[in-house]
């Protein structure tokens, strides 16, 4: 199966402008009718992955973060930790029945590690 | 989907940041000129004493008889001044890295660069004060923004719905501020999801106000905060 890269995230202090630009640049589709209210973005094609917006708190910068799937979450967690990355949301159901933690690497960069339903 | 990570600061200081606290970098042509091509010098975090040591080593190597008498005597310093700046003692003052800049032949706009370099925090500095505004900001949401608080009440009661569109029309606020309410509480562990998505309030006690919450929720705060300092001890 190996853990390929999902999805991407954008994480912005303006979502509604982020997706504004990206839909008008491109042609995407972002549609947040779901029980969190996120934007899922739909970039039209089978190409490449699909991605989606997320709020970024005031005193975060904007940036883009990847979604690495896995088959166990907290076993794929444990394993960062032991590579030296820190967790941010530890694993945690959504809604609509994903799994999904946030990790920092030893670099500071934030990924997400995801299991889909 | 979703989940950003805490509000991580970390990353790159803009020059203007260091030309604000020093004087030499107030000309605008100079610090056009440092943004433009020395930006380098700080980035690595080259300081000017390392420069002059590369500058003693050369002329140390063309002659091995030179000393740091000598170069002193060039710079214009006694050795014991010279000595203290290259082994990190002490900080080269703007004035003299101007000057010296002249003696060694750089050019004014290098020279600005270094003085620039010698007003940007390290980077454990940087890192400590990016931690600093971090957890003061999470400390701060927390005693601004009443979703928190809303969120946990509304989780308590029987009719709650893991419906963000929900929770922000019951307690008056959109999507977004409660999506980035609910994920202070999970970056905090005040709240958990459970089966089939549930949302569980991890506070305590079970007839908490909104005053027990806030006080609860800042001392959350302080324990998440200690517990980074002392991973980042273990890890460095």
């Amino acid at each position: 199966m190996g853990n390929p890269v999902m999805q991407f995230q954008m994480i912005s202090k303006k979502p509604d402008e982020t997706a504004r630009f990206y839909s008008e640049l491109f042609g995407w589709t972002i549609d947040a009718d779901n029980p969190m209210g996120y934007r899922r973005i739909d970039t039209g094609s089978r190409e490449g992955i699909q991605g989606g917006i997320w709020p970024a708190p005031p005193q975060a910068p904007d940036f883009v973060q990847l979604f690495v799937a896995v088959g166990d979450v907290q076993a794929s967690v444990q394993q960062a930790e032991g590579l030296g990355a820190k967790l941010l949301i530890p694993p945690t159901l959504l809604p609509e029945g994903d799994e999904m933690a946030v990790m920092h690497d030893p670099a500071g960069m934030s990924f997400a590690i995801w299991r889909r339903a | 989907m979703i989940f950003a990570n805490p509000g991580s600061t970390v990353g790159y200081i803009p020059i203007s940041r260091g030309a604000s606290q020093c004087p030499a970098l107030r000309s605008k042509s100079i610090a056009v000129a440092v943004r433009r091509g020395y930006d380098y010098i700080r980035m690595q975090g080259q300081q000017f004493r390392t420069r002059l040591q590369e500058e003693l080593d050369t002329r140390s190597e063309n002659n091995p008889r030179y000393s740091l008498r000598a170069f002193a005597a060039f710079l214009g310093t006694d050795h014991s001044t010279l000595s203290q700046i290259l082994r990190g003692k002490r900080r080269a003052p703007a004035a003299q890295i101007r000057q010296w800049s002249k003696k060694l032949g750089l050019d004014s706009e290098e020279a600005a660069a270094y003085i620039a370099a010698e007003y940007v925090p390290d980077t454990a500095t940087t890192e400590r004060e990016n931690q600093l505004r971090h957890w003061t900001a999470e400390a701060m949401a927390i005693v601004t923004e009443p979703a928190h608080w809303e969120i946990v009440r509304l989780s308590r009661t029987p009719h709650f719905q893991t419906d963000c569109r929900w929770i922000a029309q019951e307690i008056g606020v959109t999507v977004d501020q409660v999506n980035l309410a609910f994920n202070r509480l999970l970056r905090l562990r005040l709240m958990e999801t459970g089966a089939e998505g549930a949302w569980i309030d991890l506070t305590n006690p079970p007839a908490l106000t909104e005053k027990e919450f806030r006080r609860a929720a800042l001392a959350r705060v302080r324990e998440k905060a200690a517990e980074s300092r002392t991973k980042k001890r273990r890890i460095t």
